[in-house]
């Protein structure tokens, strides 16, 4: 048997997050003694229409949110507790709610910081409808074997260690909560475990005190003894002595009180909890409730860590006397396991997994992403630059001094070639329309193709085949270009000739043969190539896609990788653009009609649809 | 329960019609002089100056000067301003008027857990501890609002007369509009005084408790709250506090000098039941602290290296009950973290750790606390079997 919550309760959580958090750690407890789901609905109005995926064992549940306790109701008429765990400033209206909501009996809050006049009218209220309201601060309510209110009771594990799968001999109160789950741990390590275990909560004015508890521990014949833990400040401890002391109880009663220290500590000072707080003349202090409990004929001990005697004397003596009746011992190996998630499985190597995707390049597992197995700062550490990150991920080799030196210069040359090619003059425009960076920039982007920067690919894949297939031949090659693919990507540039060479390439082809000692077949068969285009007409120069091309395939980059290069350049400049028409504030562009040839049909009438 | 400082009082009773001095509060001497010129009560009443801080004890320590003129007043004021007591810097004072007055009374409103509760009596000022017995009380229950009648009737219970009682009745009403509009937790008024010649009445002295958790509703409280332990927060003390302010969960600290048992204690409830085992034992301890609420490890570690510093420490308790949701091993990595910290600052010399601790991941925390044994702390860890308090017990033996 329990007190305030058992099997038939079905709750409402009210509140974002943390509730949805709890709903899980309450699932867990339901699965442990396995029992339907516990929480039935959310309210929380941000989230309405959602469905938090709550687990009960290896069984998925998927619990709805609703914008109104109202509508949550309608739609769970079973539901008759509510736990508030939404945030101070509205958790009175919440409550109120909800102890006006006819289904409702219980209603307990988590929430911390709520104005003592707002607790004190719920409780007022409460006691006027003859419903209960627990807390605030409250970590929740626990009746072994029946159900969990709140995260009371700790992690699965614990669950089990404090027997809390089926019922025992003890009730247990208390105004912390962490001291609650320590209490239901010393029931089960020196008696036979809880009934039923409420935190009140550590506020000023709790919702429910001591004595209406203690009183309902009475009327629950399970219960034989009751452990309170109560602390200095208010006086709901030496209600529950006058209470215990008016009349001979069936139950026994245990309690530890908080704050004898209190003398030795700076007057006034704040303990951990709001209530905590000793009034003018010693009242409410530990002591006079420790002497009025004691006075009561409650057993007290000097410590908290008495308590664990304390409990073992009064179970042996309910138990020398038959209130407490041997039970056999529950073998908890026949109890439930929590589902293991895929990852601890794995860790344990009892299971394969097919992976989805595979990566070689790089891990970001540890402290920081390593490239190819490099941190990234010690890298940075190490003077290396962005060339060799370059030559990492799109080429897991780290490059040469010499071979960082050309990525940086073919990056630096290709980075923008002005407002009037196809890429920028894409993000421009986007830009002018007011479209924000990542688009405007992909905008540009999708202008790089067959046509525009997007010929470093083919040029160096058929430069290459050149070099291997037609070593010596290239009247051969350019026949076989001709018959089977077409133009030579690379070949070729709309305004620059042989009169009137592009700078770049000239610029980068003297470096890399002068300056450095890099090997070249590539780009040598390419010039040669370029020789003899170039007699047939003087345009056929080598471009700067041809160029780069060739000069990544003799770095050895992959060549389906090249364009990248230009990819990358690029996307430098059409930032840039981006940034420079949102600086000046450019205005949308609209072709000029006279820019355009209206190449159209007279004006003419619609037909009859036949 | 935050006490606030006499100016933010006073003017919460302006808010409401409860008649108080003049008064105004300065940070700069010299503003006093052209306050002086503007308004014609400083220049001809007598004038009391105090120190606008919350330090105890202000009377003896010479921050109270009464039955000053205007100058008198400057000069108390530029004396006050910039004095270092302890710790803290008077940096505001008070100046208000010493009103000549004929009875004094007193009137407090104190919050329980049905309402409040109204005290009386036309015996106040200094005696009124002695003149307990003339003290009338009535219970106001929760949102209910006493009559006219109703208060004028406790007042003639109380010993005043005639038209005196009527308006000691009215400024009381309007007292327990404040106190309900205002979330009070307890108002006293001591003294009240009257001067017959123009039945003036004003509150000469209050002391204002609210409740700190219902600012949000209160957007003129433009004041803070003063420190409650009687003596200004210690830097240690602030540093902790402005880190409780901006994490998830709490970390709180209280120095208490000449201890030697230091407590790095988790759970409101549990933290004190520590102290207490400390004291029972006939420890001294040298400190109070909590952390609570699964407050992040960063936060636990600025905690841990704050309490590692306290002087003349011989044993650190890092004790807790068995946790609900503050995640064991996680904290712990901040307790570690701040002990080699503290360790290789040269902290912890001759001083023993005791830990007993459980939740979860309790295995992996316990674990990696006992392993700093390796590294040469003086550590005993025990696990949920150990009671709770009892590692108390053993660094007292030890």
């Amino acid at each position: 048997m329990s007190i305030l919550a058992n099997r038939d309760t079905r709750a409402v959580i009210i509140g974002g997050v943390a509730g949805v958090n709890a709903a899980r750690r309450m699932a867990q407890f339901d699965f442990l003694i396995n029992r339907p789901l516990t929480v039935q609905a959310f309210v929380y109005p941000p989230e309405e229409g959602q469905q938090k995926e709550i687990y009960r064992g290896g069984e998925l549940n998927n619990v709805t949110v609703y914008a109104s306790l109202e509508k949550a109701l309608d739609e769970n008429p079973q539901i008759n507790t509510a736990l508030i765990y939404i945030g101070a400033s509205r958790a009175f209206h919440s409550a109120k709610e909800a102890l006006d909501a006819r289904g409702i009996k219980l209603v307990t809050m988590i929430t911390e910081g709520v104005p003592e006049k707002d607790a004190k009218r719920l409780r007022k209220y409460a006691l006027e409808k003859g419903k209960i309201f627990n807390g605030p601060s409250s970590i929740g309510i626990m009746s072994a074997g029946e159900c969990r209110l709140g995260v009371i009771g700790g992690e699965f594990k614990n669950l089990k260690l404090c027997n809390l799968y089926r019922s025992g001999s003890f009730g247990v109160i208390t105004k912390s909560g962490g001291l609650s789950n320590e209490a239901m741990w010393l029931c089960a390590q020196n008696g036979n475990g809880i009934t039923s275990a409420v935190a009140i909560g550590g506020d000023s004015y709790p919702g429910t005190d001591f004595v209406t508890y203690l009183q309902m521990f009475e009327n629950d014949p399970e219960t034989k003894a009751v452990v309170i833990v109560g602390e200095v400040g208010g006086t709901l401890e030496e209600e529950a002595a006058d209470w215990f002391g008016a009349e001979k109880r069936r139950i026994k009663l245990i309690a530890a009180i908080g704050g004898t220290c209190q003398d030795v500590l700076p007057q006034g000072m704040k303990f951990g909890h709001a209530g905590a707080k000793e009034g003018k003349k010693g009242l409410g202090s530990a002591r006079s409730k420790i002497n009025a409990l004691r006075e009561a004929g409650a057993l007290v001990p000097d410590t908290f860590g008495g308590l664990s005697k304390a409990i073992k004397q009064v179970y042996l003596e309910l138990q020398a006397t038959g209130v407490i009746l041997p039970e056999p011992e529950l073998d908890e190996k026949l109890l439930p396991e929590l589902p293991p998630s895929v990852q601890e499985i794995m860790k344990q190597g009892e299971v394969i997994v097919e992976p989805l995707i595979r990566t070689t390049i790089s891990d970001d597992r540890g402290e920081e992403p390593r490239y190819v197995g490099y941190a990234a700062s010690e890298l940075c550490e190490k003077g290396y630059g962005i060339e060799d990150v370059i030559g990492l991920l799109w080429n897991k080799k780290l490059p040469t001094k010499e071979e960082s030196e050309i990525i940086k210069r073919i990056i630096m040359i290709s980075a923008d070639h002005g407002p009037a090619v196809s890429g920028a003059f894409g993000s421009i425009i986007a830009a002018c329309a007011g479209i924000d960076l990542p688009q405007a920039v992909s905008a540009g982007m999708t202008m790089i193709g067959p046509r525009f920067g997007g010929a470093v690919t083919n040029a160096g894949k058929y430069f290459k085949y050149g070099v291997n297939e037609y070593p010596n031949d290239i009247p051969g090659f350019l026949n076989w270009m001709k018959q089977n693919v077409g133009p030579v990507p690379g070949i070729g540039h709309r305004v620059k000739s042989v009169k009137n060479p592009d700078k770049r390439v000239k610029y980068l082809v003297e470096y890399v043969k002068n300056q450095t000692t890099l090997h070249t077949p590539c780009l040598d068969y390419a010039l040669e190539v370029e020789k003899i285009t170039t007699s047939k007409k003087d345009n056929l120069i080598l471009n700067v896609d041809g160029t780069i091309g060739c000069v990544l395939v003799d770095l050895d980059f992959p060549e389906y990788s090249l364009n990248g290069f230009f990819v990358l350049a690029r996307t430098i400049g059409m930032i840039g653009h981006w940034i420079d028409q949102n600086n000046q504030n450019a205005r949308l562009i609209r072709l000029y009609d006279y820019l355009i040839n209206y190449a159209v049909k007279e004006e003419r009438e619609v037909p009859v649809k036949k | 329960m935050a006490k606030i400082l006499e100016g933010p009082a006073m003017k919460l009773f302006n808010k409401w019609g409860i008649p108080v001095p003049n008064y105004v509060v300065i940070m700069d001497p010299n503003r006093l002089e052209q306050l002086g010129e503007a308004n014609k009560w400083l220049r001809e009443s007598k004038l009391v100056v105090k120190a606008h801080e919350a330090i105890g004890g202000r009377f003896k320590l010479g921050l109270v000067k009464l039955g000053l003129n205007l100058d008198q007043a400057l000069e108390a004021a530029k004396e006050m301003i910039g004095r270092e007591i302890g710790t803290s810097v008077v940096r505001q004072v008070i100046v208000a008027e010493m009103l000549d007055h004929d009875e004094e009374y007193y009137v407090s409103i104190a919050g329980n857990r049905d309402g409040a509760e109204l005290l009386l009596s036309h015996k106040g000022g200094v005696d009124i501890e002695e003149n307990w017995d003339t003290v009338k009380r009535l219970f106001i229950p929760l949102d209910e609002t006493p009559s006219i009648e109703r208060i004028t009737e406790a007042a003639l219970e109380a010993g005043f007369v005639g038209e005196i009682a009527e308006r000691v009745a009215k400024i009381t009403s309007r007292l327990i509009l404040c106190f309900d509009n205002e979330d009070a937790q307890s108002i006293e008024i001591n003294p009240l005084v009257i001067r017959k010649s123009d039945m003036r009445f004003a509150a000469l002295d209050a002391v204002m408790n609210v409740d700190w958790d219902a600012r949000f509703r209160h957007a003129d409280w433009d004041f803070k709250p003063v420190s409650e332990i009687g003596r200004p927060f210690t830097e240690a003390e602030q540093q902790i506090m402005d880190i409780d302010a901006r994490i998830k969960g709490s970390v709180k600290l209280v120095e208490v000098p000449g201890g030697n048992i230091a407590l790095l204690t988790a759970g409101g409830g549990a933290s004190v039941f520590y102290s207490d085992a400390v004291v029972a034992r006939g420890g001294s301890i040298a400190n109070y602290a909590e952390y609570s609420g699964d407050p992040p490890d960063w936060a636990v570690e600025a905690l841990t290296e704050t309490i590692c510093r306290l002087p003349n420490i011989k044993h650190i308790i890092v004790g807790g009950a068995i946790a609900n949701f503050t995640d064991v091993k996680a904290t712990f990595n901040g307790i570690i973290n701040g002990f080699r910290e503290s360790k290789s600052k040269g902290y912890l010399e001759n001083v023993k750790i005791w830990v007993r601790r459980g939740g979860p991941n309790e295995n992996q925390g316990l674990a990696s606390m006992k392993k700093l044994q390796e590294e040469g702390f003086d550590i005993h860890v025990y696990d949920r079997s150990m009671p709770m308090t009892d590692i108390v017990d053993l660094a007292l033996n030890s």
